[in-house]
């Protein structure tokens, strides 16, 4: 039985890749793991104080709301999905997350939107599913 | 026995000197401040005494005044112009038969004043003269284009985000030190400003101002009240989104009023977010309203935007003026954009379908509770002493920054907070900002610019008081959106300050009041318009909703021509 990892960003344009992951786990019958990572870069656009420490957990709690709906989704499916949160650049904690969790799949999505800031274009979408194969040897798919 | 008072808060040592002697620095500052004479004393000895202005009346400080007698080339004495423009010349050397005065100063034409035989004779007897104001043609250097475009470059890399505000903001400051510099010896008219100058520029008013308030909005924004509050909306809407979404414009309004706009919404996006989850709503619709609550609340008190801390600071409006002048204001543009946004969402207001499992709904009851009562309860009563001290302070001529200062320290020793996380708290990046932006509206008021479009704009509105605040008002608007409001809104304050002496019927200060809006106000009409709107976006790109230029757009500009509106009839009816 593999693992599959399914980066997501929770909201409505996330949910198609969690529908293909989790239609995924259920035919292989593997585990499925959604991850959320908390990153905090966009504090970068303000001149401003703030406590990066109240703000990632906020962002944590966030993601966990989000990924607790991704889970329920997944179970009104019959399909028994765990998650994780981490903290830091994106591509480098799923990359992380992949070896550390055990995942046999990546599962990559691009929002369902045309969305230019989504870390996931879909040229770079590929790009960093051979970036993860080449690096992990873990193999990694993208749900289009 | 210890040298000095500490306590001890989870191993870490506070020495209670340190910030006693911070309060202390402070107000003696102020007190020497007030105390130092603006122009020299009168002495015995002969002398000549002048005031110095620029075309517009302003006084023009740190001119060189040479004393020539009998011809001679060498000055015999050389002093400098005061903060009020004003200089005295002690002669020493009398009798003469030639006395002459070279005034000289960079980014002006020289000026040469000689006396006459009866100026002559005078001076002999003892007498000091009182020459007329002296009025200082400015000069377009060298120096002048750099710095305007130093200025201009600074702005276009913050609103193109090509670099750090602060980095920017620092280049800047680099750029027209280094050029005054290094430039001046090559060409005397490279100068801009010296670095003794650039450093009278900044507004350590501003800048303990802002200090404090970070370490207060630190404290509390760690004990998840807005959080809290974000919950009780959401139970007291019952599942109805539209008040759900007039109750938390109300609060963010509120919050940002008191605290700052980018904390509020750094705080209530996520859990606004959940909440409209949980009325299967799309959260753009009641995060984005909210964003646009937060802008403009946060321009009802002195504390809640960086703008108004700078025009407070330097058109000397207290806590209290801002609450009588433009809360009313605010609270009419409130409506109005209530109003609005209930229009603009009909549709998904009506779209709520709940759907949220027991679970998720109890999660959500989780995140929205209070996670330090103790420390909350003990640091409310702090604030809330605060806020007084802001309104009646001015009684006591205590200077907002002060209360700030004191709230700040009285709370860290309250609610015991760990000195060294509170250290962090406070953002020195943000002060290097300030300080550094200070420096290079300093350099461009050094070279002229400032007085030029001050002149550009009084030969434009004449003695009209009123097109000249609906031309600060709406141009502010209007610029806000695109470049960011608080170097611009700093660039500002001295061609404002320059029409309110100018105009008739300006002195109520009505114009920093239209600055005001306009800044803080235009920021609501684009995306990159203010802080609080970027860091929103940031938030909902990382949930899965993103927020783009047009979709912000949409809503923002209409909602910014309202609003913009009904604060301009306001200060007109108020003024």
């Amino acid at each position: 039985m593999g693992k599959i990892l399914c980066p997501t960003r929770g909201g409505e344009g996330s949910h198609r890749t969690q529908e293909a992951a989790i239609a995924m786990a259920k035919e292989r019958g593997d585990d499925l793991v959604f991850l959320y990572v908390v990153e905090l870069d966009f504090l970068n656009k303000t001149e401003r104080a703030v406590r990066p420490d109240v703000v990632a957990q906020e962002m944590t709690r966030m993601g966990e709301f989000l990924l607790s709906m991704a889970q329920e989704r997944a179970q009104k499916q019959g399909v028994e999905a765990s998650y994780i949160l981490r903290e830091g650049e994106v591509q480098a904690e799923i990359k992380a997350a992949a070896v550390e969790e055990g995942a046999t799949l990546v599962l990559l999505g691009q929002s369902e939107e045309d969305d230019p800031t989504c870390k996931f274009e879909p040229e770079k979408l590929f790009k960093f599913a051979e970036e993860i194969e080449a690096e992990t040897g873990i193999e990694a798919r993208v749900a289009c | 026995m210890p040298e000095h008072r500490r306590f001890e808060q989870k191993g870490v040592k506070v020495p209670c000197s340190l910030f006693a002697g911070l309060v202390l620095f402070v107000l003696a500052s102020h007190l020497f401040r007030q105390l130092l004479p603006q122009s020299v004393a009168a002495s015995d000895l002969p002398g000549v005494v002048g005031w110095l202005t620029d075309a517009q009346g302003e006084p023009v400080r740190n001119a060189d005044v040479e004393v020539h007698t009998d011809g001679r080339e060498e000055a015999v004495a050389v002093v400098e112009s005061q903060g009020d423009g004003s200089f005295a010349v002690d002669l020493t050397e009398v009798p003469f038969a030639e006395l002459s005065l070279e005034i000289s100063r960079p980014h002006f034409h020289s000026q040469t004043w000689t006396a006459g035989e009866e100026d002559l004779a005078w001076l002999q007897q003892g007498g000091t003269i009182r020459l007329p104001d002296i009025t200082l043609e400015r000069r377009v250097t060298l120096g002048f284009w750099i710095a305007t475009l130093t200025f201009v470059g600074m702005l276009v890399i913050i609103a193109l985000e090509k670099l750090h505000n602060t980095m920017a903001a620092l280049l800047g400051a680099a750029i027209v030190l280094g050029v005054s510099f290094v430039g001046r010896p090559l060409n005397p008219d490279l100068f801009i400003l010296d670095f003794e100058q650039a450093l009278q520029y900044v507004d350590f008013d501003v800048i303990f101002l802002v200090m404090g308030m970070m370490i207060v909005i630190g404290i509390l924004e760690a004990t998840g009240i807005f959080q809290w509050t974000a919950y009780q909306a959401y139970r007291l809407s019952r599942g109805r989104a539209w008040l759900l979404v007039i109750i938390l414009m109300v609060l963010t309004s509120a919050a940002s009023a008191v605290l700052d706009n980018v904390t509020t919404m750094l705080l209530m996006v996520p859990i606004t977010l959940e909440i409209a989850l949980a009325l299967g709503i799309n959260p753009l619709a009641v995060i984005l309203p909210e964003v646009l609550a937060s802008n403009i609340g946060g321009i009802s008190t002195l504390i809640g935007t960086p703008t108004n801390i700078l025009i407070g600071s330097y058109a000397d409006i207290s806590f209290g003026d801002f609450l009588i002048n433009l809360t009313p204001g605010v609270v009419l543009a409130q409506a109005a954009l209530t109003l609005f946004v209930l229009v603009f969402f009909r549709r998904q207001y009506r779209e709520v379908s709940g759907g949220l499992s027991p679970a998720m709904l109890e999660r959500l009851r989780q995140n929205g509770r209070i996670t330090q009562p103790k420390t909350l309860a003990k640091a409310g009563a702090v604030f809330a002493l605060m806020l007084l001290l802001f309104i009646f302070g001015e009684q006591i001529h205590l200077v907002p920054a002060v209360t700030a200062i004191l709230g700040a320290v009285f709370m860290l020793l309250v609610v015991g907070a760990d000195i060294q996380e509170m250290l962090k708290v406070v953002d020195w990046t943000t002060l290097m900002f300030f300080i550094a932006l200070f420096m290079v509206i300093g350099a461009i008021q050094e070279v002229g610019l400032v007085s030029l479009i001050a002149a550009g704009v009084k030969d434009l509105v004449g003695e009209n008081l009123t097109l000249a605040l609906l031309m600060i008002v709406w141009a502010g608007a209007l610029l806000s959106g695109v470049i960011d409001n608080i170097p611009f809104a700093a660039a500002m304050l001295p061609v404002v300050g320059y029409l309110t002496k100018a105009l008739p019927g300006a002195s109520s200060k009505v114009l920093f009041y239209g600055l005001s809006v306009g800044s803080a106000l235009g920021g609501n009409s684009t995306l990159i318009g203010s802080a609080p709107n970027m860091v929103t976006a940031g938030i909902m790109e990382r949930a899965g909703y993103r927020v783009s230029y047009i979709t912000f757009l949409k809503l923002g500009l209409p909602a910014t021509i309202i609003t913009v509106a009904v604060a301009t009839i306001w200060l007109l009816i108020r003024f």
